[in-house]
């Protein structure tokens, strides 16, 4: 059988604001499962407190004592649902006790304004007032209604304040969490000086901070790690994650590769890591499709190719919206991938050919060329760079003028497709600012 | 005794319905009728048809091919085909050559490429060291993207690499890379101007072309020291639209 209590902290006669700490640390010494409603009204679950004080009338004479020796001038009241108790602590000093299924009686006698406040306020409607032209003034009268001749007039708000003019609960209480911080620190007798020691360090750390993400579904979003070294300097680094991991060995093996690339300036000694939590990812596999590798693989094995090329060579290429010959961009990898969407095995097409663009090979630093031309047109293309055949051209296509970004020392080319004698095809073009030819790029 | 011994079986084969096991060869392996968890499909039918389903997985296979000979775009069109499966892929592009416009036009959904680019240059000059050391960098990156396990297809390009670059190369490089590949859902493909290495059971596609004046390819394909393969040349003829 559930039992709740609610405390109200009436306004003060000086007009000062309740302090909503106060009621929240009262209702914490009673129980865990306390949900606060404003500022001033706290309502907490005494289920099985009566084993401890008895009966809830001395439960509420300990609750109404309790606020005396704090200095609170609360409003108690007990009750089977918890609109209930809100309502009967808002309406009376009480202690105010309801056996279960006497709630509505208990509300009966009170005003229709005993719920303002209580329910969501609708800005089309004065229920308040509606409901007093209708000649309504107690929530007796008001639950004595048929529901379904309310619910035609003032819709499903009008149910639900006839619910709690009943004493009907429409949703559980929610209990507040504490805002729980995952953080975890070390203090070392004797400095640490290189990487290796500290991967010790961070395992140690980690592991109970793992536990803890995996006990409440939670993950890591950021993992700060801040090393205080030695000459007192706070080494501070801060590892965005590109989805929630906690992993121990995965967020430590990311932390050592982080630190790789940013090593601390001197020995450490003390270690702190906070992690920024973040919920946990609910995935549902198929049977009929490759599953996507985890996060946390992609993470590491991003990871390892950053401290190995460098972050800026690797991720995911973007086409920008520009004309300018070989632009492009590189975008971070996604990590986040949900499972593969299965694809239907579509059959071939009868006739073997197929529509395939014929791709170039950018040349990043265009290659300095000879061109003799003939007429206008290029008749010899050569260059000194290995690699790079040349010979006399066979076919060629252009010229195509392409130019922008002149505000910003951009390109001003006249661009050639040119097929050489040898085979090879290129994609070339002559700098109309600076003068000379180039090999762009290799159609391949 | 023994004519009598072969009745006996042959009536015991017709009892159990097993008497045409031994003597009927094992039907053709219809086209395109194959398992993607074993191959990876290049998305070219002729080609697929010819490697019975397209470059093996848990193998290293190569595509070898002159200038312009049609090899960049095979590998973007085995890209685009393995995004469209809903594949990861991975490009460890050495000589930084990947071109985003035509990947993009190729139909690769490059979102799902995990684009790794080289520092290989192909003057290096005096800097011949750095050269050395930008290609061993590529080969551990592409051994972490193989260690790692979660791409279907993985291409290492290093066409237009310096040959005396690649002949710095320990010679047990390659090994490391089959041994890495092996037995897992990757399908490695090296992208290079001459054969390099390759997987016993994977393949060698040599492809020789010629550029239509940047209207289309004539591709001639030849699958070499392939196991149970048709040695055969195989002639593909596809059609190109240019970027």
């Amino acid at each position: 059988m559930n039992r709740f209590a609610c405390l109200y902290l009436p306004p003060a006669s000086d007009g000062s604001l309740p302090n909503p700490a106060q009621l929240l640390d009262m209702a914490d010494a009673y129980s865990p499962r306390a949900e606060q409603v404003g500022n001033d009204l706290v309502v907490f679950d005494i289920k099985g407190l009566a084993r401890m004080f008895g009966t809830a009338e001395a439960i509420g004479a300990a609750l109404r004592r309790d606020a005396v020796t704090r200095g609170i001038e609360a409003h108690v009241a007990i009750a089977g649902t918890r609109v209930a108790a809100l309502v009967l602590a808002r309406a009376r000093p009480g202690p105010t006790i309801v056996a279960p299924g006497d709630e509505a009686a208990a509300l009966a006698p009170l005003p229709i304004e005993a719920l303002e406040r209580l329910v969501p306020s609708d800005p089309l409607h004065d229920f308040t007032r509606i409901l007093t032209s209708w000649g309504v003034r107690t929530l007796g009268e008001l639950a004595a209604m048929p529901s379904a001749d309310l619910a035609a007039r003032l819709g499903q708000t009008g149910r639900l304040w006839q619910a709690m003019a009943r004493g009907e609960d429409r949703r559980p209480l929610v209990p507040r969490r504490p805002e729980e911080r995952f953080e975890a620190s070390l203090d070392l007798d004797w400095p640490i000086d290189g990487l290796e020691p500290l991967s010790f360090v961070l395992t140690r750390l980690l592991e109970p901070l793992a536990l803890q993400l995996e006990r409440r579904d939670r993950g890591a979003a950021v993992v700060h790690v801040v090393l205080r070294l030695v000459s007192r300097e706070i080494h501070q680094r801060s590892l965005q994650l590109p989805s929630p991991i906690r992993d121990a060995r995965t967020l430590r093996t990311l932390a050592l590769l982080d630190l790789e690339s940013h090593p601390p300036a001197a020995a450490i000694d003390r270690v702190t890591i906070v992690i920024d939590p973040t919920p946990g990812r609910v995935l549902q596999h198929t049977l009929f499709a490759h599953a996507h590798p985890k996060p946390e693989s992609l993470s590491t094995l991003l990871a390892r190719l950053g401290a190995l090329m460098g972050s800026d060579r690797i991720g995911a290429p973007a086409a920008l919206d520009t004309d300018r010959p070989g632009a492009f961009a590189m975008r971070p990898f996604r990590t986040d991938w949900s499972v593969a969407p299965s694809h239907p095995r579509t059959s071939a097409p009868s006739h073997p050919r197929v529509c395939v663009v014929s791709a170039l090979r950018r040349c990043r630093h265009p290659v300095p060329a000879r061109v003799a031309l003939q007429d206008g047109r290029p008749v010899r293309v050569t260059t000194e760079r290995s690699g790079f055949e040349g010979g006399g051209v066979r076919t060629c296509t252009g010229p195509w003028r392409t130019s922008g970004d002149w505000w910003t020392r951009g390109w001003n080319h006249h661009e050639w497709d040119v097929e050489l004698s040898t085979g090879v095809a290129y994609r070339i073009f002559h700098d109309r600012d600076r003068g000379g030819w180039f090999i762009d790029a290799i159609a391949d | 005794m023994p004519a009598l011994a072969r009745a006996d079986l042959e009536a015991l084969l017709r009892t159990k319905q097993l008497d045409r096991t031994l003597t009927t060869p094992a039907p053709a392996e219809l086209p395109h009728l194959h398992d993607d968890f074993a191959v990876a499909p290049a998305g070219v039918p002729a080609l697929d048809t010819a490697l019975a389903g397209g470059f093996p997985r848990g193998q290293l296979s190569e595509i070898v091919g002159s200038p312009s000979s049609g090899r960049t775009s095979l590998v973007l069109h085995m890209l685009a085909a393995a995004t469209a499966r809903g594949e990861l892929v991975a490009l460890v592009d050495a000589l930084d050559r990947f071109d985003v416009a035509s990947g993009a036009a190729a139909g690769t959904d490059v979102d799902r490429l995990l684009w790794i680019r080289g520092r290989v240059i192909e003057r290096p000059g005096p800097c011949r060291e750095a050269n050395h050391r930008a290609l061993e960098q590529a080969v551990q990156a592409l051994a972490l993207v193989l260690h790692s396990g979660v791409f279907g297809l993985v291409i290492f390009d290093i066409a237009d690499a310096p040959p005396q670059t690649l002949r710095r190369l320990s010679f047990t490089t390659w090994l490391r890379v089959q041994r890495m590949v092996e037995g897992g859902h990757t399908a490695c493909v090296l992208v290079g101007a001459e054969h390099l290495a390759r997987s016993s059971a994977g393949l060698t596609l040599q492809v020789k072309g010629g550029m239509r004046a940047f209207a289309g390819f004539d591709m001639e394909a030849r699958i070499i020291r392939a196991r149970d393969r048709d040695h055969e040349p195989l002639c593909v003829s596809v059609s190109a639209t240019c970027v």
